[in-house]
């Protein structure tokens, strides 16, 4: 019969889907710098300052508190904890951020974990935005905050930081990089949900002063908008900065959700532990989005941070402090860095925070020429020239733009200095010799 | 999320939430005390899946499959089998299409469907003949299942051994699915987490290794299901490339990368398990021993007490009807199922949890299975031993 013959035929045929099987909230964001960039570093690299995550140890403190969890006896740390947070860490994020805030968190309201502080981003998008919104995006940024936008249905719209280079001719800070207030100001429409700040800033380091913040917080209170704020850097400040929250701002805490990380505040991103603090009336969504989409977090790992935040806790303040002596030692990479690659010509923007530093590419072109007809930006080909034949691996910074935008800024790419000492060395190495070439050549 | 908060109280004898007091083995307890050695595990690995896990993970599956598994293209670990079922539906269906479930059913999986935009489209299982005593008499009704699909229907989520019945599909039954799913050009989104759950008697089928399924099917597991380790949130989705690339672009922005240490720690696990699957003393199989005769322990206490247990062909759950003691709950509030006042008043007064079964039902079945609660069985003897007490003097203090 015909009903058995295509029967065969399917089954014969191993036959796909023959209609189109992905769902349309994929489209355009299916490509992804990380797994690219990921693959070409551990194919290539000797040096890897590509990315962001230390290959220095995490503190002895945090990996003591986690075998001292494994080894306590207690096995129903293997089983499901708390699903909104695991009740001793969301407890002393709760104090410590009170501390922080100036306000009473309550640790069941106020906080979440979730997988990372990626997936607090998700939460935000998911909860918060919605088809026809539209969402302010500062360029450069994060590369997800972009694909989350538009899975949730919402449209991105991108405000540049601008360089503004120091008239004496001392290298640029990431300070230099400026919102133009007006600019900013046009980008708000009556379809704005929402503002993504990024404080201190990935990719540029930028630490935004109480002024510029200052400048948002009133813009999302004359809007009504939401303000999501990504503090996965907070801790990690120099030359005497502070990283000042947003939602201690007027009018802010109601309309601010903050977003921590355990990975960049303890130098483990490879736990995936991070949270949320906020006002009730928007976390309550969060908490639908997580429990509708992972649920649980892994208690071990929230058991392990909720120690070392007890740690921190007692030692606020104090020298021996992981939140004084982290920024302390990365403080002295990153001027390493800048030596280094102000030595051979590579014009270091000096981040105020974080541990990224963009650096102007442009004494070093002559290697890569430009290509008209690549679709790719000149620093993505750069970058992928550079891991392969120097076995350095860094991120053009094009990645960290809009699609629209990335041919804006082609001469920078990003390095990572959260690397020990031999590593960085290593980096100089490469670079000295790099130059030599160039200039024997 | 509700009946959780019962699980902080001591005093109550939890057999409602779905996980595990057991240890788990002492070698996966001490893989995880390993890696926390390492340097380099605690930082991020590769996002789709952490290399060691993926390999293991294939040569697993490839064992038990009798077919070729890439590890980097047909694999996605996620954060628990949850993880895998979001990352699925949120890949693969949306507004205007319909997903088939079988009630009753994890009940994520109609939040996840909504969540997607689609309808859910709700099937029964129904006890035939009446007689409920075994998981293995609850069936879908062939011709009422073909009634369901049309051509909106995107997906039917398939859960075998099946939570909460314990119901474990047989070749026949999967393949009058399969037969629907190729007819109708369907995906079959399959939950597989007790795979290795199975009790004598049955056996765990796959229903992406029937002719035509592989290319159409999702299969999702669980670390925390297979080695009684829920708190490590691992999970995974199999399945051909050109599915499971979708899964990815998901996972890449939703959260990216899984738990490095814990990945490291159950690759090895796995290894050790791997390297003995045609051994009896196998975890795979041993736990299924184990929890077989805690199966039959609570089957028997639950008979004296008078209530009347559906036997589970697997998993660790197992559904009694509890119409049989009687229990007069009318003066409750109305508007509540009767499952869920029986459990609450069971909390109360005999310091005993469960969950409703009227909680895993679409609206319009829920009259079909108040009468029914789910305990779960994966508890250490002085628990089960708790229970006993409880139940045996169930009938002194029934009034």
């Amino acid at each position: 019969s015909f009903k058995s013959f295509t029967h065969f035929l399917s089954h014969s045929l191993q036959a796909k889907m023959s209609r189109p099987v992905q769902a349309r909230r994929l489209e355009g964001i299916d490509k992804n710098i990380w797994v690219e960039f990921v693959k070409l570093a551990a194919t290539y690299s000797k040096v890897n300052l590509g990315q962001g995550f230390p290959d220095f140890p995490a503190p002895d403190f945090l990996t003591e508190a986690f075998r001292r969890a494994l080894g306590g006896g207690n096995h129903m740390l293997h089983q499901y904890t708390r699903a909104f947070g695991h009740p001793p860490l969301v407890k002393v994020l709760a104090q410590f951020f009170e501390k922080l805030l100036g306000r009473d968190l309550d640790p069941m309201t106020n906080v979440m974990v979730t997988v990372g502080a990626y997936q607090a981003l998700f939460c935000c998008f998911q909860a918060l935005v919605d088809e026809g919104d539209e969402v302010i995006i500062i360029e450069p940024f994060f590369d997800c905050y972009e694909p989350m936008v538009k899975m949730a249905g919402g449209t991105p719209v991108f405000v540049p930081l601008r360089p503004n280079p120091p008239k004496d001719g001392r290298l640029m800070s990431s300070a230099d990089w400026q919102l133009d207030p007006a600019e900013l100001a046009s980008k708000f429409s009556e379809r704005t949900k929402a503002i993504v700040l990024n404080s201190p800033n990935n990719p540029l380091g930028k630490v935004f002063s109480r002024g510029e913040l200052g400048l948002i917080a009133e813009l999302c209170v004359k809007h009504d908008v939401l303000c999501i704020s990504d503090e996965v850097y907070e801790w990690l400040v120099y030359d005497g900065k502070q990283h000042i929250r947003i939602a201690s701002l007027q009018g802010m805490w109601d309309r601010t959700v903050i977003i921590g990380s355990a990975g960049k505040t303890f130098s483990a991103t490879g736990w995936k532990v991070g949270w949320v603090v906020g006002p009730d009336r928007l976390l309550q969504h969060l908490r639908t989005v997580h429990q509708n989409s992972v649920y649980h977090c892994a208690t071990i790992a929230q058991e392990a941070v909720a120690q070392g935040f007890q740690r921190e806790l007692t030692l606020y303040g104090k020298p021996e402090s992981y939140f004084i002596q982290l920024p302390k030692e990365l403080q002295q990479k990153r001027d390493w860095l800048v030596q280094s690659l102000d030595g051979v010509g590579l014009k270091p923007i000096i981040p105020e925070g974080t541990y990224f530093l963009v650096a102007d590419i442009s004494q070093f072109k002559s290697d890569v020429p430009d290509d008209p007809n690549s679709d790719e930006p000149y620093d993505y080909r750069f970058a992928k020239w550079m891991v392969k034949n120097k076995g350095l691996a860094a991120i053009p910074l094009s990645a960290f733009y809009s699609e629209a935008h990335k041919n804006n800024y082609t001469n920078f790419i990003r390095f990572c200095f959260a690397k020990e000492e031999a590593t960085l060395k290593a980096a100089n190495d490469i670079l000295q010799k790099w130059k030599q070439e160039k200039t024997s050549s | 999320v509700e009946f959780t908060k019962v699980a902080a109280d001591p005093s109550i004898v939890n057999l409602g939430q779905g996980l595990p007091d057991i240890s788990p083995p002492s070698y996966v307890k001490e893989e995880l005390a390993k890696v926390a050695a390492v340097d380099r595990l605690n930082q991020y690995t590769r996002g789709f899946g952490h290399p060691s896990l993926v390999k293991a993970l294939s040569q697993v599956y490839e064992k038990v499959c009798g077919r070729k598994i890439d590890p980097l293209t047909d694999i996605l670990v996620t954060v628990g089998a949850y993880g895998s079922l979001f990352s699925t539906i949120q890949a693969l269906i949306e507004e205007g299409d319909e997903v088939i479930i079988i009630e009753p059913f994890y009940d994520c999986y109609e939040p996840m469907v909504k969540m997607a935009g689609a309808k859910p489209v709700f099937i029964p299982l129904r006890c035939k003949n009446g007689n409920s005593a075994s998981s293995a008499d609850w069936v879908l009704d062939p011709a009422e299942l073909a009634s369901k699909f049309n051509s909106k229907t995107k997906a039917i989520i398939l859960n075998t051994p099946h939570n909460p019945i314990g119901k474990v599909f047989t070749r026949e039954e999967l393949q009058v699915i399969a037969d629907l799913c190729i007819k109708h050009d369907t995906l079959c989104i399959s939950d597989e987490v007790y795979e290795w759950l199975v009790y004598k008697g049955n056996k765990h089928i796959k229903i992406a290794m029937l002719p035509g399924m592989w290319e159409r099917t999702v299969t999702i597991g669980s670390a925390g299901k297979t080695y009684s380790v829920t708190g490590w949130k691992l999970g995974w989705s199999i399945g051909p490339e050109y599915l499971i690339k979708h899964l990815q672009v998901v996972h890449q922005n939703t959260l990216y990368t899984c738990p490095t240490p814990l990945q490291e720690a159950l690759a090895q696990a796995f290894w050790i398990d791997y390297k003995r699957m045609d051994d009896p003393d196998c975890y795979f199989y041993s736990l299924s021993r184990e929890l077989e005769s805690k199966r039959d322990r609570m089957a028997q206490l639950l008979k004296e007490a008078g209530l009347k247990p559906v036997i589970p062909d697997g998993g660790y759950f197992m559904i009694v009807d509890v119409s049989t003691l009687n229990v007069d709950l009318s003066d409750v509030d109305e508007k509540q199922p009767y499952d869920y006042k029986f459990v609450k008043w069971m909390i109360a007064s005999k310091k005993l949890s469960a969950i409703p079964l009227s909680a895993f039902c679409g609206p319009e079945t829920k009259k079909q299975f108040e009468k029914y609660i789910r305990f779960c069985f994966i508890k250490k003897d002085s628990t089960l031993d708790a229970a006993e007490v409880i139940l045996k003097n169930w009938n002194k203090q029934t009034g």
